[in-house]
């Protein structure tokens, strides 16, 4: 039984140019223990897909079908105080982009993290400081900052806190949107190695979201590439990485710089990303496809599992 | 610490702003057109009297030197001699300003107190019913002449259902026992008109309320909270409420001299014996010496106002103290 | 020209701004052609001594004031006046407030730090009881409560132009104007003002509500011309003759749903420009 079975969801916006079809009919399966990196171009609906899991969408917007199943319980289905009380943070939590403002600065980042911890669990105030304590020396800060403010912190420091706070109460699965982008490069990969030492003590699942494939390859051992608010090709990542199927995944590894491998230059994929208000009919990447036939600009194609876990989205695969 | 620079900083911009008032003050109405003697007294004198009162008042003199004499006075606590009351305007003035004072803040912790609640339902619930009506409640409060709510108010509650008395602070026949009694029989007085300023000068200030909670809502750190599982009347009034702080502090301080209009009128209307009405009275009589005085006091009192809000809003801002 | 029909797309869709532009279409109108709506003329010796301070009746639908006027006719008439003085009022005050603010914001330095300290003399100043003041020394007529209105509700105005010029300053086309040689004149005129105009525009539109108030409160207060009856003068002699205490409703209620209406409906057009024009409201 996978810990995360996402099946076939939609999650549109209404916006005064129309409506945004972000997420378009995803499916998505991780088991425990995974780490899945899921892949794409800013504004591909990586984030919706996110909010929607976390069920943090904001007004404007509408989950016109599918199921999100977490530990067998739909979570769209069930009510705000078991979603509030039992799910966030106990099963599952978010570590969120550009935590630069994630943390109310008003408030000493310990008692943030604390109000967290007591939220969902019958302890006391001391015990529960003292777990904030231990959770800052796991991430690898010294725990007597708990009682500092957010703007004492540089942002590594900060990113920390925010991975703290998401492993406060435990949870099966953690989704990380983008959480390294906004730091220096040496930043990055400490945060990168701290992320994969806590997955192996702790055994977290984890979905990583970024545009950056650097960072898939560090950390997860699966990938999902989307386009356009589809899934387009889902594999393991050495299988991604070294046997992409799918045109816009190979466009993709192609440019991606091997630093043992010959000088190239870069050979983009032609084209921008395409409005998801109306978006291409048939396959979404036709229009950018060299590949492209006949039948990609009338149907969509369907998902094909080409070897096992391996699936892609695309004409050329019958 | 950085506090005494604020508070020096602050104090000697209040001093020369009120510097400028006086200047102002003086010029405004001596440039004016009219009779510079009328205006210090009863406009109806003969020409001899008038000579006399010329070369008393040095009103034949120079106009530099009639200024340094007008700050002269000024700094002797002299405001000039009201006509009609035949009593110096700083006694007249000073007389007033508790009945001014305490109307002007009751109301005001209304104003501030409504405008908070309905601003922060308006703003959770954005877009919603309730966030509809209480905007358009206070675009409506924006919209209405304050003085004609006070009538509206006056005609209905005291005058036809005769719940509240229709004149004045207290009243004068009335014997007191105790100083109880007598602080009941003001705030029986004082209802209706607090209530029509409190209410009447919502309108700004629930708008902009709203508009910095709808900022703060918007902000990373309240996604971050709703992820926590915290419940969202936590959120709204622990974390929200925390944030809000500084800049409805703001809000609230600055807002205070617009308020200050609004008192004339209402004063007017309920006959309240504070500064407004002695300026409406000024106004009616031409009692110039009366309307100079009352306008400069009241001029003074703003500037220190705002440096007292400055001063505040310096203590809780600690960014301020460093700058 | 298509900004202008964007503009007019998306003011269509705010249904507050199509209230209030509605509204005062209708006031507008009423005023306009008062001459031939009113049922009776409104000269101070024209009134009808048989039915003075009389309630509303078939022959005087709003009853009659203490001339024996017609209360309708008064209403319609007082529009004209008090929509005139709101609007020349609000001239002025865009007036001084562009000429300070883009002045302010363009030259910058000293002219910039004097014109803003002026500015906030002025803010510090409470303005009805400037304006009191103003309107009891210069005299109670038409043209002065104009003048006294305007020049001092343009502090807003200067500030918010001067914020705007500020940031137009640092756009290019500026530079590639000047680095071209063309006088400060030359580059306000062209290049700032058709730039910081909407802003302008959305300002006067805001004014115009406080503006109207102003005159109501100061002719309430007596300082208004009798020579010209605004709703605020027929609110002043409605007091006056004791309306509060003898319950002449039909002579306090309907000058001030007029007033409330007509500001309200100002108010309803700039909250649906603010929406347009501010961006920060925009992007949430």
């Amino acid at each position: 039984m996978p810990l995360l079975d996402i099946q076939n969801l939609r999650t549109y916006f209404s916006t005064r140019g129309g409506t945004v079809k972000a997420v378009d009919d995803v499916s998505l399966q991780i088991e425990r223990g995974d780490a899945l990196g899921l892949a794409g171009e800013s504004g591909c609906g990586k984030t919706t897909t996110a909010l929607t899991i976390m069920n943090l969408l904001p007004s404007n917007a509408e989950v016109l079908s599918g199921k999100v199943f977490l530990n067998d319980v739909d979570l769209l289905t069930i009510d705000e105080e078991t979603l509030r009380k039992e799910v966030r943070m106990k099963q599952l939590s978010m570590v969120f982009q550009g935590a630069m403002n994630a943390l109310n600065p008003v408030f000493r980042v310990g008692d943030q993290i604390r109000q967290g911890i007591l939220t969902h669990e019958d302890i006391t105030k001391e015990a529960a400081w003292e777990r904030v304590r231990e959770l800052f020396s796991l991430v690898g800060i010294n725990p007597d900052r708990a009682r500092e403010y957010p703007h004492e912190f540089s942002g590594g420091m900060k990113q920390r806190v925010i991975i703290a706070m998401a492993l406060s109460c435990n949870p099966d699965l953690i989704i990380a949107d983008e959480p390294v982008t906004a730091l220096d490069v040496i930043i990055q990969a400490q945060i990168l190695e701290l992320m994969r030492d806590l997955r192996e003590k702790l055994g977290l699942s984890m979905i990583m979201i970024t545009h950056d494939l650097s960072v898939i390859a560090d950390t997860c051992n699966k990938t999902a590439i989307m386009y356009a608010g589809k899934i387009v090709e889902r594999a393991s990542s050495i299988t991604i990485f070294k046997k992409p199927k799918h045109p816009y995944t190979q466009g993709l590894i192609a440019n991606f710089p091997s630093v043992s491998g010959e000088l190239k230059g870069f050979e983009p994929i032609s084209g921008s990303p395409p409005n998801l208000i109306s978006p291409p009919n048939g396959c979404r990447f036709h229009p950018r496809c060299p590949y492209a036939m006949g039948v990609c600009s009338k149907e969509e194609p369907e998902t094909v599992e080409l070897e096992r876990g391996h699936f892609v989205s695309c004409h050329l695969m019958k | 610490m950085g506090m005494g620079r604020v508070v020096a900083k602050r104090g000697v911009y209040a001093i020369m702003l009120i510097f400028i008032m006086t200047i102002i003050n003086f010029f405004l109405f001596r440039i004016m057109p009219g009779d510079p003697v009328a205006m210090m007294v009863s406009p109806s004198i003969t020409a001899e009297v008038r000579q006399i009162l010329l070369t008393k008042f040095g009103l034949d003199k120079p106009m530099h030197i009639q200024f340094i004499k007008y700050i002269q006075q000024l700094l002797q606590g002299n405001f000039g001699l009201s006509f009609t009351y035949q009593r110096p305007v700083i006694n007249l003035v000073l007389e007033r300003v508790p009945n001014t004072v305490l109307l002007l803040l009751s109301s005001y912790v209304i104003t501030v107190i409504l405008s908070i609640i309905l601003g922060l339902i308006a703003a959770w619930r954005r877009g919603g019913k309730l966030d509809i009506s209480f905007t358009i409640f206070g675009l409506w409060m924006h919209s209405m002449p304050i003085f004609w709510l006070g009538g509206l108010l006056l005609l209905f509650f005291s005058v036809r259902l005769g719940l509240f008395p229709v004149i004045g602070v207290s009243t004068p026949w009335l014997k007191h026992e105790n100083i109880f009694s007598y602080m009941a029989d003001v705030a029986h007085h004082l209802f209706i008109p607090m209530m029509t300023l409190g209410i009447g000068n919502i309108g700004g200030m629930f708008l902009i309320t709203r508009n910095s909670l709808l900022d703060i809502f918007s902000e990373d750190y309240i996604m971050t909270a709703k992820a926590l599982g915290l419940s969202n009347r936590t959120i709204l009034f622990h974390n929200v409420l925390r944030n809000a702080m500084l800049p409805l502090s703001t809000i609230i301080l600055m807002r205070l001299g617009f308020i200050i209009g609004g008192a004339v009128t209402t004063e007017t209307v309920f006959t309240w014996p504070g500064v407004g009405l002695l300026i409406y009275n000024a106004v009616m009589q031409e009692d110039y010496p009366l309307l100079q005085g009352a306008f400069l006091i009241i001029t003074i009192s703003a500037v220190l106002a705002n440096f007292l809000a400055e001063v505040i809003y310096g203590y809780l801002d600690p960014r301020v103290r460093y700058e | 020209m298509r900004s202008i029909r964007k503009f007019g797309e998306q003011y269509k869709e705010s249904k507050l701004g199509l209230l209030g532009l509605s509204i005062f279409l209708l006031f507008v109108f009423a005023s306009a052609f008062a001459g031939v709506l009113a049922p009776y003329p409104i000269g101070p010796t024209q009134g009808d001594r048989n039915y003075i301070l009389k309630p509303p009746s078939s022959k005087y639908l709003l009853g009659t004031d203490e001339l024996g006027r017609d209360m309708l006719s008064m209403i319609l008439y007082g529009g004209k006046v008090s929509l005139t003085i709101g609007i020349l009022a609000t001239l002025i005050t865009a007036i001084i407030g562009t000429l300070v603010g883009v002045t302010a914001g363009y030259f910058g330095g000293k002219t910039e730090e004097i014109l803003m300290r002026f500015t906030d003399v002025f803010l510090v100043i409470p303005g009805l009881p400037l304006m009191i003041v103003l309107a009891s020394l210069l005299g109670a007529t038409f043209w002065n409560m104009i003048l006294v209105i305007g020049i001092q509700g343009w502090t807003g105005t200067a500030r918010v132009l001067r914020a705007q010029v500020l940031s137009l300053k640092e756009k290019l086309f500026i530079e590639s104007a000047r680095s071209i040689g063309a006088s400060d004149t030359r580059i306000i005129i062209k290049h700032i003002i058709p730039n910081v105009l909407p802003l302008i525009v959305a300002q006067m539109v805001l004014r115009i509500g406080s503006s109207i108030l102003s005159a109501s409160s100061l002719s309430f207060l007596g300082l208004g011309d009798p020579t010209h009856m605004s709703w605020g003068m027929t609110l002043h002699y409605a007091f006056s003759v004791g309306s509060l205490f003898s319950n002449f409703y039909w002579y306090l209620i309907p000058p001030g749903v007029c007033i409330t209406l007509v500001v309200l409906s100002f108010t309803f057009i700039g909250y649906a420009l603010d929406q347009i024009v501010n961006p920060r409201i925009r992007e949430r």
